[in-house]
């Protein structure tokens, strides 16, 4: 009996030292469409991940109305007239590592790695694969990733007026920095 | 047995409870959102010639150049519906604070010169406050030059309009706002007009599209002397990227202040009308602070 809750206690343990949970408060994404006409650039710092060491599993969450641009203008027609944020506030991310042997979680160091998971941006899901760096300090990760995003992808109409100021393809950089959750 | 159960238990639902949706888990993060000031009421500042709750962002200047042009009822052919002869405006506003908005102003019309301030002091939100709230204060200067043959001050070619303009979004398509008004004359016209004049405007938009939308506005005045109207414009509303384009069509000529609201001598019914547009156009003098970028490597 004894031996049999012993080797619970230590199934038990086992499973809740991999069930860690990281969470990564203030994460920064940044928007920046390139035409020989206009840059346009938009950065947040309030966007918050979890990775799940558990299941592999990576989230994100971004408050639309939390971009911040270089013109106040801008932004309102960002949130008025192509997110339609009152309707569509918030542009989630749900994934895994495709590869999770690719990062050691136990040995300091820069991995490259890939996420797959589903984009939800203006009401629209679209499962994607993008390029991440994953960085392992101290047993807790910092992730970073850059792609594009096709704005026809997700229902974002670009006007013909604007079509030279607005490139097709919006380079995304995700930055974020993950804290262990102590529960 | 039973103690094995329960380890069991722990030992099954452990994993279990790191299903919980990581969503739940982020909105947690995130904290409670913060009631979002409801944006875009208006395109512009202006429905017409009427302020509406809307003011350039913080840091942010406002170019409005706006055309009246002649009547569409002389000789329409021959003035080609009043093109062939344009009255303007030029105004130059800046906004130090999101709430405050300060500009200059000079318009054809009885040769104004013109400053105003617009200070935003209630603020639509998103599930809490039900309306915009506004004081708008415009100082107009008239300098044509004198012709009765009397010896004038110079603070009798002074006027001043105070205003309190309240707004409501009550739809993505639908805005509404009321406009209680007074003009103080230091001149008028004849002994039996009033040096305060009141009224009260009202100005709407609907959106057709994302970037466009029809807009109205109305002045009814309470001192109606003889010979003058009521403006009315009814017009379209036209954004695209840095610029707003209002065409309009309306019985008031004159775009200071004092003069469209009280002096508007033209009348729909008699076919005086003007064609007109504003322009305006936005530069950026002090740019918002992007988010810093994190330090991942």
């Amino acid at each position: 009996m004894k031996k049999v809750l012993f080797a619970a206690l230590v199934a038990v343990s086992a499973l809740s030292a991999t069930a860690q949970r990281f969470l990564a408060k203030e994460t920064y994404i940044r928007f920046f469409s390139s035409t020989p006409v206009e840059d346009v650039e938009a950065t947040t710092s309030t966007a918050v991940a979890v990775w799940d060491r558990a299941t592999g599993e990576v989230a994100f969450q971004v408050s639309i109305k939390s971009f911040t641009f270089e013109k106040a203008l801008m932004q309102e027609h960002f949130n008025e007239n192509y997110l339609h944020s009152d309707k569509y506030p918030k542009a989630t991310f749900k994934g895994k590592l495709t590869d999770a042997a690719a990062v050691n979680w136990d040995i300091d160091g820069t991995y490259s790695a890939q996420l797959k998971g589903t984009m939800n941006i203006h009401g629209v899901e679209k499962v994607i694969v993008v390029p991440a760096t994953v960085v392992i300090k101290d047993k807790a990760p910092s992730l970073s990733s850059k792609f594009k995003v096709k704005c026809v992808d997700y229902n974002i109409e670009i006007p013909t007026v604007v079509f030279a100021k607005i490139a097709e393809e919006i380079e995304v950089t995700v930055k974020a920095k993950f804290d262990v959750i102590k529960s | 047995m039973r103690v094995f159960f329960l380890v069991l238990f722990v030992a099954v639902s452990a994993p279990l409870l790191a299903q919980e949706d990581l969503f739940s888990m982020l909105d947690a993060a995130q904290g409670p959102v913060k009631k979002a000031p409801v944006a875009a009421t208006f395109k512009g500042t202006r429905v017409v010639n009427l302020q509406t709750n809307e003011l350039p962002a913080s840091g942010v200047g406002q170019l409005i150049i706006s055309h009246r042009f002649g009547t569409i009822n002389d000789r329409p052919l021959y003035n080609f519906l009043g093109l062939d002869v344009a009255q303007m405006r030029l105004e130059y506003s800046y906004s130090p604070a999101h709430w405050l908005n300060l500009g200059l102003g000079r318009s054809s019309g009885n040769k104004t010169y013109d400053a105003f301030a617009k200070v935003r002091f209630l603020r639509q939100k998103q599930d809490g406050m039900p309306l915009s709230a506004l004081y708008y204060h415009s100082t107009n200067l008239n300098s044509t030059d004198f012709n009765d043959g009397v010896n004038h001050y110079f603070t009798d070619r002074i006027a001043f309009t105070h205003q309190l303009i309240l707004a409501r979004k009550w739809s993505d398509e639908f805005s509404f706002e009321v406009a209680p008004t007074v003009v103080h004359f230091n001149l008028v016209g004849t002994p039996s007009d009033p040096n305060d004049q009141y009224g009260i405007g009202l100005g709407g938009r609907y959106k057709l599209t994302d970037r466009m939308a029809l807009t109205a506005e109305y002045f009814a005045r309470v001192h109606r002397p003889d010979g003058f109207y009521d403006p009315l414009s009814v017009g379209l509303d036209m954004e695209t990227g840095g610029h707003v384009f209002q065409f309009h069509v309306s019985n008031a000529r004159y775009m200071n202040d004092p003069s469209w609201m009280m002096l508007t001598p033209g009348s729909w019914g008699k076919g005086d009308l003007y064609f007109g547009f504003n322009l305006s156009r936005v530069f950026t003098h002090r740019a918002p602070k992007m988010a810093k970028e994190i330090e991942v490597l």
